[in-house]
């Protein structure tokens, strides 16, 4: 393989007879035609060929593990890390998750090399600069002893930076990390340190994960970069259009929404929609978008222009079956949704607060007994007659209106009997005296958890007819006094 | 087909309600329309500090009677210093929780933003704001042509002190009055004392209103009498 390189054509890669010969990657074709004859077999060099295979080969490597990162730039580009702490078990441990790798990869004829250890710094070095073919285990806390003996370029530094260092006498790391770091840091740089202290796992590197393919999304590009609202707007509608009939016709909306615009100088901006009930609208998308973007402002630093607006559906949802009005109103139905709906959306990119509903929990627990939840279509009543509820039969609510998220003490409790009502008591800087008072309901706090006092409950009403909702916390008991709590609101 | 899109037309227009009465007639004959104007802001206020949960208790009662006679949901937009109801104390007043819609917001801007939103929006039956400051002359006049369009209910619940003038339909200063009792001497209904401030092209009043959560009804609360023909002179 040749491509052209700095000073004519260079080869790129070699198989196995060339190798043999001494051709090395990086040499002069004119030079290597020179010194083996004309019997080379050259093909030019393919790298968008290249990037696509080894996407699919990360893709294939998912089923070890989620967390699959393609090489960058700095590591050459032909390969990926994968970060299989916690599925390892799965294939029988570390050595049999490295046997089944390279099994199956010689079986596909892939060549590779592989190398397991704490970092992925420690991991790259001894697969690229370790020189051994079968696959490497470095043991957990081992990395700085297995390194020492490696070349430093096993590092992922620049080329330049790596010749110093042999000029310097630094061939091996080993003796890389014994030298003092300040003279380090001043003739080289931070990144020689950084990538150091990474391979010696002292400082963290996160690995990006390959981003997960959307089953659905459209593309433009634009000669003349775009940045007005309403293009951009336009544009997200387009694509929608186009994106619409293939989700249709698998019987699915959208739910979630994700624009990416990417800027002219290479600065990518994505914006996040997320929608209360699966839609096909092209529209509803671009009022949402439109509402977004007002919000933004100058936000969205447009600069030069956008010249690629791609839009993918990051969430899918059933789409209910909805029947097509007979009269042509010019919008469809099916895929224009609730108006509701289309509301709690508005307001979400509007006002960047979501939509809320309360919904019931089942617990006897009256502060565990409802919880706040995303607003969504619901087809289904929810179901509000636990015990919870007002008694059915019975004439009153026995739950309140507000019910605080921490119950609040009450003070000067005064009460005729030890466990009776209480006849007064002061909250929230306000003596209350009871006119009248039911209960008690016991509400015993669950026995699986560490055990709590049981509560009291009482409705109490005052002399001027606001209704509490009170308990008394435990019992009274010859040392101390049981405490009282005001915890709901009637109305 | 144009025949029956004029059926159609008409037959909708004959089932939209323009007004919510409270069923009481008493109440009713001296409000304009026979109850509370779809469409026009009404402002809510506690009587005094620590009447809050009372007339939260009237702003949701009115919601879940206009719900009961309608279909569709209603949103609640809660600003600060607002506490969010309890779910099972919302199904205790007959307002089932699964129709509301619930907006938490940080000031009143939002709020109004928001509640004009919803008045503009399809699907909605019943729009309240719960503010933290009063409702404004400017805003009540947003409000007014924001409604104007469609015939929501819309009520505006504001704190006590915050009173100023503005071009709500009526106003409302709702305090807490000693429940109604059953036979047995138990809690039976919840009760309101409930004053009508102001009301345009209608007449105000003082009243004590009880609230029936299975029937979503209002009923003069009839075991104070004491009241009755107090309210009838203050009306008359």
């Amino acid at each position: 393989m040749a491509a052209i390189g700095p000073g004519g054509l260079r080869i790129t890669a070699v198989d196995a007879a060339a190798w043999a010969l001494g051709l090395r990657p990086g040499e002069p074709l004119a030079r290597a035609r020179a010194r083996i004859g004309p019997g080379i077999a050259v093909h030019p060099a393919d790298p968008e060929a290249d990037a696509a295979a080894l996407a699919r080969l990360c893709l294939w490597a998912r089923r070890y593990t989620p967390v699959v990162a393609p090489f960058g730039p700095a590591e050459g580009a032909a390969g990926f890390f994968l970060d299989v702490e916690g599925s390892s078990h799965l294939f029988g441990g570390e050595e049999g998750l490295m046997a089944d790798l390279s099994g199956r990869l010689s079986a596909n004829a892939i060549p590779a090399r592989l190398a397991l250890a704490d970092t992925p710094a420690c991991a790259f070095a001894h697969a690229r600069h370790g020189g051994s073919a079968r696959p490497v285990i470095v043991p957990p806390g081992d990395n700085a002893p297995s390194l020492r003996e490696l070349s430093v370029a096993a590092l992922r530094i620049e080329p330049s930076i790596s010749d110093s260092l042999r000029r310097l006498g630094l061939r091996r790391i080993g003796a890389l990390a014994d030298a003092p770091r300040p003279p380090l840091a001043r003739r080289f740089g931070e990144t020689l340190l950084l990538r150091l202290d990474q391979a010696l796992g002292r400082r963290p590197e996160p690995l990006v994960s390959l981003a997960e393919p959307a089953a659905f999304g459209a593309s433009q590009g634009f000669l003349d970069p775009i940045g007005h609202q309403a293009g951009i707007v336009a544009t997200a509608i387009r694509l929608m259009r186009e994106i619409a009939p293939r989700l249709g016709a698998s019987g699915m909306g959208a739910q979630s929404l994700r624009l990416s615009l990417h800027r002219v100088d290479g600065i990518e901006k994505t914006l996040d929609l997320g929608l209360s009930e699966p839609t096909l609208c092209p529209i509803q998308i671009g009022r949402l978008l439109d509402l977004r973007l007002d919000r933004l402002g100058p936000a969205l630093d447009a600069g030069f222009g956008f010249e690629t607006v791609r839009l993918d559906v990051t969430g899918i949802g059933r789409l209910e079956a909805r029947q097509d009005s007979l009269a042509d109103t010019g919008l469809d139905r099916r895929a224009e949704g609730n108006g509701t709906a289309r509301l709690a959306d508005a307001l979400r990119q509007r006002i960047r607060a979501r939509v809320i509903r309360v919904s019931p929990r089942a617990s006897h627990i009256p502060e565990r007994a409802d919880a706040l939840e995303p607003w969504r279509v619901n087809h289904v009543a929810l179901d509000w007659t636990g015990r919870g509820n007002a008694r059915p039969g019975g004439p009153v609510p026995s739950r309140p209106l507000v019910l605080f998220p921490r119950s609040e003490m009450a003070d000067e409790v005064f009460s005729l009997a030890p466990d009776g009502p209480p006849q007064r008591f002061r909250w929230r800087r306000r003596l209350h005296r009871i006119a009248h008072a039911e209960g008690p309901e016991r509400i015993a706090d669950a026995w699986w958890h560490a055990p709590a006092p049981a509560r009291d409950y009482y409705v109490v009403e005052d002399e001027s007819g606001r209704r509490l909702w009170v308990y008394r916390e435990g019992f009274h008991t010859a040392q101390q006094a049981a405490r009282w709590f005001v915890q709901g609101l009637f109305a | 087909m144009a025949a029956l899109r004029d059926h159609g037309g008409g037959h909708s227009d004959a089932l939209r309600v323009e007004s919510l009465p409270l069923g009481i007639a008493h109440i009713d004959s001296g409000l304009p329309g026979n109850g509370l104007t779809l469409g026009r802001p009404h402002e809510i206020a506690p009587e005094a500090e620590g009447d809050e949960a009372a007339a939260l208790g009237f702003t949701l009662a009115l919601v879940a009677r206009h719900l009961a006679r309608v279909e569709g949901e209603a949103l609640l937009v809660i600003g600060k210093g607002h506490p969010t109801p309890y779910g099972h104390g919302l199904a205790g007043l007959g307002l089932d929780p699964g129709r509301l819609l619930i907006l938490e917001v940080e000031n009143d801007a939002d709020a109004y933003r928001a509640v004009e939103e919803a008045l503009r929006s399809q699907g909605l039956r019943a729009v309240a704001g719960l503010v933290d400051a009063g409702l404004s002359l400017k805003q009540s006049r947003r409000l007014h042509l924001a409604g104007e369009a469609a015939s929501r209910l819309l009520l505006v619940l504001r704190p006590p002190q915050a009173e100023n003038p503005n071009m709500a339909a009526t106003r409302w200063r709702i305090g807490s009055g000693a429940a109604l009792r059953d036979r047995f001497g138990c809690i039976e209904r919840p009760c309101w004392r409930a004053r009508l401030d102001r009301c345009r092209n209608g007449r105000t009043g003082d009243w004590l209103l009880e609230w029936d959560h299975a029937a979503h009804r209002f009923g003069l609360a009839g075991a104070v009498a004491a009241d009755a023909p107090q309210a009838r002179s203050n009306t008359a």
